[in-house]
């Protein structure tokens, strides 16, 4: 049986053996897959230098529906993505975006996530270093929001009663959005100032103009994320690239 | 029987072996006899009771510091950065390399938590500023973790009044143009240099 192929984008990759690589796959029309594939540590592999982390490319996968890992018998590189590499704020953005499309995308095919994130990742590669943070922040609330978990910032995210516009957000990571004053009632929220959710509006919305942040703000964006994150997503679970970039911990070096 | 269940289980946490070839291990040793397998244990014991950590450069040593920083033949004032203490044996094998080395640790990478802390940053910085390194060559793997890893540590010690370098990518010896990849030749073309003489 001929592979199937497949626009992919590799997510991670650990050796197995002296001569192969397991990589884990995030593809447009199969979802997350993990493949083996065989010798590609080989000084002549046929896969040379493709299978890096957030590269993209076209995979040839030979699959078994029985299986959890499938054999990878190419993968046709289209973009190397080494502009990640560029700094440390940029991997990391990417690192996390890579780790909650693999952790929290579908195992079927799921088109629009992988097109955001390979459009994410496109963006961090080539985005001036100043613009990272928040592009990075924009990226990761659009992935949940496209993997169905949008937070609700104008309606209350337990009754639905609509919550008046440019007045402070009672933010609930648990409820999954804003609260309105009956239901913040003895709930933990984190109120947002109405500049601070209007930042997050624009943040999560894929048009509204990015907003500026100082080092004080963006360390609160990025809490604020990964708190939902893990309330919503991670189900107790590891998050180790969300939690360096959340921590940014080589800013105080 | 526990003991083998033990000494296989043991061989099966090494990197590359599953249980199986554990299994064919064990089976081999038992088979060689007892004096066989107590060389083994007692070479074993031999690393991990008088090998450890080179206090200056990270890299194996049996005494506090280690062969390469011992010797004073070598070049104090260049400094090769690897990943891993496996690594300086790779740069040794091209003999071409006559300073000293520092070994990281491993290299950054968020998806498992490594970040610049977890390396042995600091002491890279510490050999740095106690004077005579006039060139630190980057040679962590060219992946993606080691892109970043030398991008940061090239930011690290900019401003520190020395030669900072990355190891050339490109084609290999006795290779085959046909056989290359494309990634390969296009940093090999990028890196191209003009003939001299």
């Amino acid at each position: 049986m001929p592979p199937i192929t497949t626009p992919a984008i590799i997510l991670g990759a650990l050796r197995y053996g002296d001569t192969s690589k397991i990589v884990r796959l995030a593809t447009r029309d199969l979802g997350i897959r993990s493949a083996l594939a065989k010798g590609a540590l080989r000084p002549r592999s046929r896969f040379g230098a493709s299978l890096q982390l957030l590269s993209e490319g076209v995979a040839h996968l030979y699959l078994k529906e029985t299986r959890d890992l499938q054999t990878l018998a190419a993968f046709d590189l289209t973009s190397l993505r080494s502009g990640l590499a560029a700094d440390l704020p940029r991997f990391s953005a990417a690192a996390a975006i890579g780790e909650v499309a693999w952790r929290f995308s579908p195992a079927e095919s799921h088109p629009d996530s992988y097109d955001l994130l390979s459009g994410a990742l496109t963006v961090l590669e080539t985005a001036p270093e100043e613009a990272i943070e928040v592009l990075g922040l924009r990226m990761l609330w659009r992935l949940v929001s496209v993997l169905g978990f949008a937070p609700a910032l104008d309606r209350c995210a337990r009754d639905g009663t609509p919550l008046p516009p440019d007045t402070p957000l009672r933010f609930s990571a648990a409820e999954g959005g804003g609260l309105c004053s009956r239901c913040a009632d003895g709930h933990g929220v984190s109120t947002l100032a109405p500049v601070d959710r209007r930042a997050l509006e624009a943040l999560v919305s894929s048009e509204a103009e990015l907003p500026v942040f100082d080092e004080r703000h963006a360390a609160s964006h990025r809490r604020l994320f990964a708190r939902f994150l893990r309330h919503h997503l991670a189900e107790g679970g590891e998050m180790p690239a969300i939690t360096f970039w959340e921590e940014r911990s080589w800013v105080s070096r | 029987m526990r003991a083998i269940e033990a000494l296989v289980t043991e061989l099966a946490r090494l990197p590359g072996i599953g249980r199986k070839t554990a299994q064919r291990l064990t089976f081999h040793l038992l088979q060689q006899g007892p004096e066989e397998s107590s060389r083994l244990a007692r070479a074993l014991d031999t690393v991990a009771t008088t090998v450890r950590a080179c206090a200056e450069c990270g890299y194996v040593a049996e005494e506090e510091r280690c062969e390469f920083c011992r010797d004073a033949r070598r070049d104090a004032g260049l400094i090769c950065v690897v990943e891993e203490a496996a690594s300086v044996q790779a740069v040794e094998r091209s003999t071409e390399f006559r300073g000293r080395y520092h070994v990281l640790g491993g290299r950054l990478s968020p998806l498992d938590g490594i970040g610049p802390e977890s390396l042995r940053i600091d002491s890279l910085l510490e050999r740095v500023r106690g004077g005579g390194v006039r060139e630190v060559i980057l040679a962590t793997n060219p992946s993606m973790e080691g892109e970043v890893t030398a991008t940061y540590l090239h930011q690290v010690l900019a401003g520190e009044g020395l030669r900072v370098t990355r190891l050339a990518r490109g084609l290999p010896m006795g290779g085959d143009l046909e056989y290359v990849d494309g990634v390969t030749l296009a940093h090999a073309l990028l890196a191209r240099q003009d003939i001299v003489g």
